[in-house]
């Protein structure tokens, strides 16, 4: 969490050259204007002395324990799903293996309400709606948050002491438990912390698969507050008080992380060799995908059945679904692309500049673009829509409020994965290039500018597979004859009938295959350059 | 790497030029003396694109923007009370109008063509602050299908339900628009005694689901699910039809029961503070107009407040507009809202 004590942040820091030493101020400014100002602004229009009695009150307080139990759980069973695949993942090279890292991030970024409808067709029977349910969603959601942050720190670890500690006789488990995990701490206090946030505000997954009282979240009730009671104190007052649950939760995750050697290696994974490696590798993957692909199966099938058994009929009629009056679904995917590149480039800048930030000792730039994570889109949608839709400030008409706004709500799990991968640049290079005559950029470039470009890169890349699937703030955002792909899905879902249910699937389909597409190429690029 | 941004750069800028000429409506160019009115309105609005081409005939040029259901979109109009974010909004409904029209959301209009609505809806406007545009009726709908193949006889009014609770499914009232109308329905037929019925429901196995969504189409037995009854709309068999598969479909396996309905009645109005109140009631003017008022019905599945307006024949077929639902005083909602949630939550231990 680039804490501006950490040794890494000052070696960097004095190669950072002046001109860069300013970009700082970019995101600053961004965050200022897009998430500090409306939040601000929303705070000074609903706030009245109820809103302390409500703070105040035992009833908000119970939920807040409710969901910490339940968000705690959903960690659990995060890591324990995650961490084996992480493993597999980013130690071994075998074929397929982009394949089933993109995979395992779809869940992430698809719309909630597509994920909780998968899971009641799949589970309905089996398991009850409540806390059992609610966490294996979360769980589900958050496997790509473990697999890819614990991942990325497993690369680099060195694996001389584990070969050592199994030269001197421990065996697997023992030398995992006082070895490995140990050496991860970070990443696994990291993953841990992001994890609790997004199933401590977790909302669309609740009120589908929750039993009301026992998996209530302040996200639930600051929706119930605002939209069913017009109960602005109690809506307040549950904003703030996630925003002070999540600030602590950083601040005890920062506390518990470890300073970490500045240099890095990323270590080049292994070949699979002899049964045993392959039994992992392959029982691990497997495992993967059938979880992964379970929920996605079931959508899949509704967007090829029928009353009247199978057909293809839902696909090949997409183009004409117009006629239904609902709005064109390629319209909509037309639309949500352009969105999504518009966010890639505006989280791309936010994600390199936060990266300089850091390096510069800004650090408070990089805390403030977390705080999007403890800020429901509902919240932030409502700040954009008072501080920007009149007289000289109104930016609804532009188009922009949607991209910014993704890209706000992309920055955090940007800043959460870029900056471990600054810690893998060797500073010495600098110096060589400095010293072979390059100028002070030149050199910065030589030194970092892999890197650099990886970060934006990555930025930009998940900040689009985000925008794709988002749907809280683009309900509150888009203009009624332009909806997004996740907004449509959701306008369908709402309809009796048959062709809007199966329309709304075969849209659900597609947006998994456009991210799953997107996320391969982005890695691929990335890991020729840091994220392995 | 600088290349490659310039590339994204250019990329996403001519892909946002594209789509917004294909955005701004139908390509007209907007002539400067065009007059721009900018409504807000909740997700499910829909409407042909010849209501905004008609208006811009007319030299309105109209903005449509929504801002989640009608709950979000009440509370966005409340916190931006005397600065509007736009010039009109429709979309607020009999259970939340009474707490906007306190707050001073709205400026007075009555619209001349209110006087051609069905009797009923002439008075209805909140003391001349709202219009209303549209009504519909939130009902239990029933499987008939699985009805006759269960051979079981179907519930014919709510005191019959709690017999047959195990084949129900309701809506959690706190998260759901449908699942608080039906709430509202039972306190307006039993008055005080409404958590004993809600007992009887509870004890006698009824199901509820978080979302419309999930009930209909993973619990409601048409879509698979084990529960013939659901609560839904009263046009939600007329929609069966619209929607089907088969165009050849020509009757709905659903109906609805009319003892269960409960009304709703969907308002426009100008905001107080609005930069084009002018405008603004030009296109309530609009809105009531007998044109748009049968479009209505097959794009939002409500039905039209125009007396002489004709309805899309699948409506008058299978869900003509019930005669006899209920509502309760606005008065009384916005009251007692908070309390009927927190009862039944503890009726239903949720």
């Amino acid at each position: 969490m680039g804490n501006g004590d950490e040794p890494l942040s000052g070696t960097l820091a004095s190669h950072l050259p002046r001109s860069l030493k300013r970009l700082w101020v970019i995101p600053a400014v961004l965050l200022l204007v897009f998430l500090v100002y409306p939040l601000i602004r929303l705070t000074a229009t609903a706030w009245t002395a109820d809103t302390v009695n409500a703070l105040l009150a035992s009833t908000l307080w119970q939920v807040v324990l409710l969901a910490s139990v339940q968000a705690m759980l959903s960690v659990g069973l995060s890591l324990l799903i995650g961490i084996p695949i992480a493993r597999v993942l980013f130690t071994y090279q075998f074929l397929g293996r982009g394949f089933i890292l993109a995979l395992v991030t779809i869940p992430f970024v698809l719309p909630t309400v597509v994920v909780a409808l998968g899971f009641r067709s799949l589970f309905g029977d089996l398991i009850p709606n409540g806390l059992l349910l609610v966490v294996i969603a979360h769980a589900y959601i958050n496997i790509a948050v473990v697999v890819r942050l614990v991942g990325a720190q497993w690369s680099t670890l060195d694996r001389r002491m584990e070969v050592t500690a199994a030269t001197l006789g421990a065996g697997p488990m023992r030398i995992f438990s006082t070895i490995t995990l140990p050496a991860l701490r970070n990443s696994i206090v990291l993953a841990s912390a992001v994890v609790f946030i997004f199933s401590f505000s977790s909302l669309g997954i609740v009120v589908v698969l929750g039993d009301g009282s026992g998996t209530r979240t302040l996200e639930q009730v600051l929706l119930r507050s605002t939209s069913v009671l017009l109960d602005f104190p109690t809506a307040l007052a549950a904003a703030i008080l996630q925003l002070i649950v999540v600030g602590l939760v950083f601040v005890i995750s920062a506390r518990v992380s470890r300073h970490e050697p500045r240099t890095k290696i990323i270590l080049e994974r292994a070949r699979v060799r002899g049964p045993q490696a392959a039994f992992v590798v392959t029982a691990t993957c497997l495992v993967a995908v059938t979880l992964v692909l379970a929920p996605i199966a079931s959508i899949f099938w509704a967007s090829i059945s029928s009353s009247g058994g199978l057909t293809t009929g839902w696909w090949s009629g997409l183009s004409d679904f117009d006629n239904a009056r609902i709005g064109s679904p390629l319209e909509a995917l037309g639309r949500s692309v352009g969105l999504a590149l518009f966010t890639s480039v505006i989280a791309a800048i936010l994600g390199g500049a936060i990266a300089i930030a850091v390096m510069s000792r800004k650090a408070i730039v990089a805390t403030l673009a977390l705080i999007p994570l403890g800020v429901s889109a509902v919240t932030l949608g409502l700040g954009i829509l008072l501080a920007f839709s009149r007289g000289s400030l109104d930016l609804r008409g532009t188009g922009a409020l949607i991209p910014i706004t993704h890209a706000l709500i992309a920055v955090p799990i940007v800043v959460a994965m870029a900056t471990p991968s600054l810690r893998t640049v060797d500073p010495r290079r600098y110096f060589v290039a400095l010293s072979l005559g390059a100028g002070p950029l030149r050199a910065w470039w030589t030194a970092f500018g892999t890197v650099f470009s990886g970060v934006m890169l990555a930025a930009g890349g998940l900040a689009a597979a985000v925008s794709l699937g988002e749907f809280g703030a683009a309900t509150l955002l888009s203009r009624t004859d332009s909806p997004t792909v996740p907004v449509q899905i959701a306008r369908l879902l709402s309809k009796p009938g048959e062709s809007a249910f199966a329309t709304a699937a075969v849209l659900s389909v597609i947006l998994v295959v456009m991210t799953m597409s997107l996320l391969l190429v982005v890695d691929r690029i990335a890991s020729r350059r840091v994220f392995t | 790497m600088f290349r490659f941004i310039a590339v994204i750069m250019s990329g996403a800028i001519a892909l946002t030029a594209c789509s917004s000429s294909t955005d701004s409506n139908s390509g007209v160019q907007s002539a400067p003396d065009l007059n721009t009115v900018r409504m807000i309105t909740h997700e499910s609005f829909v409407l042909s694109p010849s209501f905004v081409e008609d208006l811009l005939e007319q030299g309105i040029d109209l903005e449509i923007t929504s801002t989640g259901d009608a709950g979000t979109l009440t509370a966005s109009a409340i916190l931006a009370a005397g600065q509007p974010t736009a010039d009109l909004l429709f979309g607020i409904d009999n259970t939340l109008a009474l707490r906007a029209t306190d707050e001073n959301v709205f400026e007075a209009y009555t619209s001349p063509e209110l006087a051609s609505a069905l009797p009923q809806f002439i008075q209805d406007t909140q003391g001349g602050l709202l219009t209303p545009i549209d009504f519909g009726d939130v009902c239990i709908n029933i499987d008939d299908t699985w009805f006759a193949q269960e051979g079981t006889s179907v519930p014919a009014n709510l005191e019959q339900l709690p017999e047959v609770a195990n084949l129900l499914v309701v809506q959690d009232p706190a998260t759901s628009s449908p699942g608080l109308a039906f709430l509202l329905a039972t306190v307006a037929r039993f008055g005080d005694e409404w958590p004993s019925y809600w007992e009887a429901l509870r004890d006698g196995g009824v199901a509820v689901a978080g979302s419309w969504t999930d009930a209909y189409y993973t619990q409601f037995t048409p879509s698979g699910g084990d529960r013939p009854l659901v609560v839904s709309y009263a046009t939600s068999p007329a929609a069966e039809i619209v929607f089907a598969e088969d165009a050849s479909v020509s009757e709905p396996s659903t109906s609805v029961l009319p003892d269960s309905c409960y009304r709703q009645v969907e308002y426009a109005g100008v905001l107080a503070g609005a930069e084009n109140s002018a405008g603004a009631q030009a296109v309530i003017d609009a809105m009531l107009s007998r044109k748009v008022q049968e479009d209505i019905p097959l794009n939002m599945f409500v039905y039209p407040v125009r007396a002489d307006a004709t309805l899309p024949e699948v409506f008058s077929d299978f869900t003509p507009v019930i005669a006899n639902s209920t509502s309760l005083p606005p008065a009384q909602v916005s009251e007692q809202l908070a309390s009927l949630l927190d009862t039944w939550g503890t009726v239903m231990n949720r």
